[in-house]
């Protein structure tokens, strides 16, 4: 058995097909007639250029416009005028073409290899894949056709390259081994996109697998078995078989709406933390975003962003859900997210200290900067404010009263945004919850944190292993919170959400549902996974479950009981 | 010569697409362009010089143009990092 990354799900069985290296050697010769040399090296960029532009076609028929733009890439970085310039300067010096284009290629594969972020890293993988693939050309090798593959084929390679990918018929490859990559490259991407089962980052498996070699490519996991006997063939068709019905299943699910077994509707939101995200969410069918986080604009950087930029980036999340709803989420810094030019002290205890809605109120200026950002974005969809960490009613207040001094500001200068926003309170302190019927006659909705209302509430910290026994949501404790919560929203006639982790627990759904959440928002791939689940509850089969599960007295009964009720 | 500070504010900073479309962009004009970051000098004429700058988001950095229309090509660089690089 090999260990790898688990980089696309799902399950193949099939037989080896090793994608060797072309042997691309050469003898470096010197040229005397640089123009015929020069005028080959065109002529060989040329042909590229027109195979990657087919390839690329295929590419966007198979699996979509994103992934046939990194191939549409390698034909402007061969069109690059220093890269072009120099290989010709090295020509008219007398080097064939091969060595020439080698040499440039080389460097700045060996540039941004040595770069310390990801995505200049990836690039190095282009410089790689354009070299070979002119090499080729010029050398009259012929590339493996993947093409060609037969049915049930598990194709084994270094690397999967954008233009090796272009010839994958969904049809007969069955899964996807590499040496190299992580979750986030571009043969990860690509092999999620064709939903095919990749397991990546497999050490040496070029030289440790054979072609025609029987596996089972577990992409869920990260593992391969070589090799594999009858029981494990077995077992993991009978995975296989499982994971293709419960994604059949749930497709089913795909672009209804989410309603309870009794006619109850709800509304199911995703978690973002960049604008880009919101694609993610609406093609995974969120009807909405429940939680914006916005820290990311603030981290990696060595300043505050300015208004317009942090304007932008909630305007393109607004546009991209084309007026669902999008909840904006201030500034949560402090605790463990610490922004170096901000010069936070050091703390004793961070989560009790300085950190998210005590910073910003605070720090006005730098808060009614991230209100009016948000406020200009809300002339563009249906966006919401949302406060984090509330702990008392005069904190909702004053950040009210921040949020109309803003507004006021911006109608004095004519800027467009929409004058009803609504106010909400990310509840995730046990203050806030104990508080619950004080902070809903004031707040348009709530939105339950579960994650840090149930190490609050719990005095513990997830990451103490010592410790961590603790935390759950489903501790009495806790679930009297929510309860709590949602009974003080619903009698005030606002909206209350949850965007914990717990929002997707299905032991989680029956009491949400009794309780009376109004809105679940999780992380996108679980959104028809939840919907599905809602869908088969009926509210008074929910309500018997959570009065009995209210009536226990520990976590474990708790749980026990629900395992069984799901 | 002419030239301007200017920070780029592209949440992803430098990368593929916005290098390419700033790239594509000075190769109209005949005058040098060059992008002076972190200590060093690249070619704005050239996408892979300007990937291999790692230029991420928030960086402050020096656009400077020399040459016959060096003020046309200047006025469209600000113009075109100030708007994003068409992200």
């Amino acid at each position: 058995m090999l260990n790898g990354t688990a980089a696309s799900d799902g399950v193949g069985i099939g037989k080896v097909l090793i994608i060797k290296e072309l042997s691309l050697d050469y003898t470096p010769k010197e040229i005397s007639d640089t123009d015929a040399e020069s005028e080959r090296f065109k002529k060989a960029v040329d042909l590229f250029c027109k195979n990657t532009m087919e390839q690329a076609e295929n590419l966007r028929k198979s699996t979509g416009d994103k992934e046939a733009e990194i191939l549409e890439g390698h034909i402007q970085i061969i069109k690059d005028p220093y890269l072009c310039g120099e290989i010709e300067k090295l020509i008219d010096e007398g080097q064939c073409a091969e060595a020439a284009l080698e040499h440039m290629c080389d460097m700045f594969i060996a540039m941004f290899s040595a770069a310390d972020d990801e995505l200049t890293k990836q690039r190095a993988a282009d410089v790689r894949d354009i070299k070979s693939g002119i090499l080729s050309i010029l050398l009259g090798v012929q590339e493996v056709k993947i093409s060609e593959a037969p049915k049930e084929t598990v194709i084994v390679a270094k690397e999967l390259t954008p233009s090796m990918t272009a010839g994958i018929n969904k049809e007969n490859i069955v899964g996807i081994i590499t040496e190299t990559g992580g979750k986030t490259s571009h043969s990860a991407i690509l092999a999620r996109a064709l939903e095919i089962p990749a397991v990546l980052s497999v050490d040496g498996v070029v030289s440790k697998l054979y072609d025609g070699q029987e596996v089972i490519v577990d992409g869920t996991e990260g593992v391969v078995i070589d090799s594999p006997d009858k029981n494990q063939i077995e077992e993991y068709t009978q995975k296989r078989n499982e994971y293709l019905v419960e994604k059949r299943e749930l497709e089913n699910y795909r672009g209804r709406k989410t309603v309870s077994a009794s006619g109850e509707e709800y509304e199911l939101f995703c978690n973002i933390g960049k604008p880009d995200d919101a694609v993610k969410a609406v093609e995974c069918d969120g009807e909405g975003v429940g939680l914006f986080r916005t820290e990311f604009l603030f981290m990696d950087r060595s300043q505050i962003p300015t208004e317009d930029e942090q304007f932008e980036a909630y305007k393109k999340a607004a546009l991209i859900l084309k007026g669902k709803s999008l909840i904006i989420r201030t500034l949560d810094i402090g605790g463990d997210k610490d922004l170096p030019y901000l010069g936070l002290a050091k703390e004793e205890n961070p989560f009790m200290g300085f950190r998210a809605i005590r910073y910003c109120l605070k720090n006005r200026d730098l808060f009614k900067t991230q209100l009016r950002a948000i406020l200009r974005a809300s002339a563009y969809g249906d966006v919401k404010i949302m406060f984090p960490l509330i702990t008392t009613l005069d904190e909702l207040r004053t950040g009210k009263e921040l949020v109309e001094e803003v507004k006021s500001e911006l109608r004095e200068n004519n800027v467009g945004f929409n004058e009803d926003i609504q106010v909400g309170v990310m509840m995730e302190t046990s203050s806030a919850a104990v508080i619950a019927d004080l902070l809903a006659k004031e707040a348009d909705f709530f939105s339950i944190g579960t994650n840090d209302l149930t190490g609050y509430t719990m005095a513990c910290d997830r990451g103490n292993s010592d410790v961590s026994y603790l935390y759950s949501a489903l501790q009495p404790s806790v679930l009297r919170l929510i309860k709590y919560i949602i009974e003080c929203g619903v009698k005030n006639g606002i909206s209350v959400g949850m965007c914990g982790e717990a929002a997707a627990n299905s032991m989680m759904i029956p009491l949400l549902i009794s309780f009376g959440l109004t809105e679940f928002s999780v992380s996108a791939p679980s959104v028809l996974k939840v919907r599905k689940t809602i869908s088969t509850w009926t509210k008074s089969e929910a309500d018997k479950v959570a009065q009995k599960v209210m009536s226990m007295s520990s976590e474990k009964e708790i749980e026990d009981y629900l395992k069984t009720v799901i | 010569m002419v030239s301007k500070q200017l920070t780029i504010t592209n949440a992803q900073g430098f990368h593929m697409r916005p290098a390419s479309v700033f790239a594509t962009a000075m190769g109209k004009y005949s005058c040098d362009v060059t992008i002076k970051f972190n200590g060093s000098d690249y070619n704005a004429k050239s996408l892979l010089n300007i990937i291999a700058a790692c230029i991420k988001c928030g960086s402050e950095v020096e656009v400077v143009c020399n040459g016959a229309d060096e003020n046309e090509a200047l006025a469209e660089a600000a113009q075109l990092i100030e708007s994003g690089l068409g992200e």
